[in-house]
């Protein structure tokens, strides 16, 4: 299996978050200014190099920080959480890419519902 | 003082000295608190065998307890609990999801007669921000090192609500030994025979496999035992047929290999997970007292074909363990599956359905799909479907599972299986010279119960 998912056009710098009991957590991060203004931010699963929660465990509370940190307004951030392609012999870690949104309720996100896309679909997206 | 290091005392002592008799007398020394530790019951897979093991998490737990508490152990899973205001201190110590419920409904019962009760071990922490909702106290980790301070805060009246440990494994030089002397040991015999006991060599795996959720309960990391700890504990051991149950011991090929030769000596026969493919590391398992492994069989490819020739090849049997309800398994391919095992002749096998479980990829991946429809952990014992899998409907995996059980087992059963096993280890233990008959006024007994057929 792969172990080290490596920069991408997803994926072009790392990202620390508290997860299930403060654990210290790591994603791999993508954010785009889109030309319509909205930020598309891609947050990476990046597996035996996360040594805490994975993404889609905190995903909510993880795109509340990235929404803060990057003063974005809720109905100008879109997320997507994004698993690399660890080449292994099993099925299960091929490339998925997910459209999370939530509910809003003025201050963190909550209620994450995934919607699958596919990798053309991701492409298109950063380019509006 | 610990129980750790009154073992270790009585390790390094010769048997007149005056310490060796002060330890004694520490001993005996009358117990100033009454600790009620409880494993509990959960309902097993009526396909499995009704075999059931003295557990691992309380005997590792029960070593770090100071020697001023009494720890009086109760596995509902052999003996009945007795519920009352006795104990000053009660611990509840859960392994398994399907054991939460019940480990809930306990500590509210103790709670409601005013006594204070604190939760660990591995099911608590995959389920900790619900068990908080039944506990005086939660611990999230590993207990090396910690327990003095949490028995401190109960004594102090100032009980912490979280003792969370998870980020922060301890040092591997303080595990162990297991302090094996609360278990009631009559109680794990089937008739007259002992089952064997639970140990561990390492902790944390490097692995992030679909359905487990070691990654988070242990760390990403593989964490080796101290090889001459490992010796220490084996020694002291008095049952010759172990389970050691790390997570794999595939993770570290010489530290593998100088733990198969450490155990060579000590004669000792032993179940485990995977052991690396490796000819000079089968050859060192086997002469190390290798009696089977449990090995996951996830397809029919070649390489599990040879991984269990491999095994045969050097006198280990196999155990397959087959995991049903995956997205990447049609009906078709699980009937396939079912005739290949029956082709590389497996020794035994054991069907589970997929359980995502808290803390798993599986989890993950199946929530992000929605398609988990049943929350409730006691149905997730791998028996019972409690998602939509991808290519056939619930009610399906659930007659292919009964399907696999019954198409295995057809033409031997599992106890004539099972009992071939038994008697390969029996003439390794016999040529060897560590053959211990059967208990025989047990023979009628089975984990405490007596029964009829003593056959």
């Amino acid at each position: 299996m792969e172990t080290n998912p490596a920069f991408s056009n997803y994926m072009d710098r790392y990202l620390d978050y508290p997860g299930h009991w403060d654990s210290p957590s790591k994603c791999g991060l993508k954010l785009v200014k889109r030309k319509d203004g909205k930020t598309l931010a891609i947050a990476t699963e990046i597996y035996r190099q996360n040594p805490g929660t994975p993404v889609t465990e905190v995903v909510a509370p993880l795109a509340t920080r990235i929404l803060k940190t990057n003063a974005e307004k809720p109905d100008n951030f879109i997320f997507i959480e994004h698993t690399p392609d660890l080449r292994s012999k099993l099925t299960f870690y091929g490339e998925t890419f997910d459209l999370v949104e939530f509910d809003w309720n003025g201050e963190n996100f909550s209620n994450p519902v995934w919607t699958r896309l596919t990798k053309e679909q991701v492409d298109r997206m950063m380019e509006e | 003082m610990h129980y750790r290091i009154k073992k270790e005392l009585n390790r390094i002592l010769p048997a007149e000295s005056c310490f060796k008799e002060t330890s004694m007398m520490l001993k005996t020394k009358p117990r100033e608190m009454k600790f009620k530790l409880i494993y509990p019951r959960w309902e097993k897979l009526e396909e499995q065998t009704i075999f059931n093991l003295p557990p691992h998490g309380p005997v590792v737990m029960a070593a770090e307890v100071p020697e001023d508490v009494e720890i009086d152990f109760t596995d509902e899973n052999v003996e009945a609990l007795i519920i009352d205001d006795n104990a000053d201190f009660v611990g509840i110590s859960m392994m398994l999801t399907t054991q939460v419920k019940r480990g809930w409904e306990i500590a509210d019962q103790y709670r409601a007669l005013g006594r204070k009760v604190i939760f660990g071990g591995i099911s608590t922490m995959l389920h900790a921000e619900e068990t908080m909702l039944h506990a005086d106290s939660i611990f999230l980790g590993e207990v090396e090192g910690r327990l003095e301070q949490v028995f401190e805060d109960f004594r102090k009246n100032d009980l912490k609500e979280i003792y969370n440990f998870l980020s922060k494994p301890p040092d591997m030089n303080l595990i162990g030994p297991a302090n094996r002397d609360i278990l009631r040991k009559d109680l794990y015999y089937h008739k007259g025979f002992r089952m064997v006991d639970l140990f561990h060599a390492s902790r944390g795996c490097i692995y992030d496999c679909y359905p487990c959720a070691v990654r988070y309960l242990g760390g990403r990391g593989f964490r080796p035992r101290p090889i001459d700890r490992v010796v220490e504990e084996l020694s002291q051991m008095d049952n010759n047929r172990l389970f050691i149950v790390d997570n794999s011991l595939a993770l570290d090929t010489e530290w593998e290999k100088e733990l198969f030769k450490a155990m060579i000596p000590l004669k000792k026969k032993w179940v485990s997970h995977t052991i690396e493919d490796k000819d000079e590391v089968l050859n060192l398992a086997a002469q190390a007292g290798a009696w089977y492994v449990y090995q996951a069989v996830f397809d029919r490819s070649d390489y599990i074909r040879n991984r269990i020739r491999q095994y045969h090849d050097y006198g280990i049997a196999v155990e397959g363990t087959i995991l049903l309800g995956l997205d990447n398994q049609t009906e078709d391919d699980i009937k396939r599956l079912i005739d290949f095992l029956l082709e590389i002749d497996l020794d035994l096998a054991e069907f589970t359905i997929l359980a995502p479980f808290p803390h798993t990829k599986a989890y993950s991946d199946l929530l992000k799909q929605n398609r988990i429809f049943d929350k409730d952990w006691n149905h997730y014992n791998a028996g019972k479907v409690v998602y939509y899998p991808k290519h056939m409907s619930p009610a399906r995996l659930t007659e292919l599972y009964h399907y696999a059980w019954d198409t295995f087992y057809k033409d031997e059963p599992q106890t004539m299986k099972m009992f071939n096993l038994i008697n390969k280890v029996m003439a390794k233990e016999i040529g060897d010279g560590t053959y211990t008959p059967r208990r025989r006024d047990l023979t009628d007994v089975s984990f405490g119960k007596k029964v009829t057929n003593i056959v």
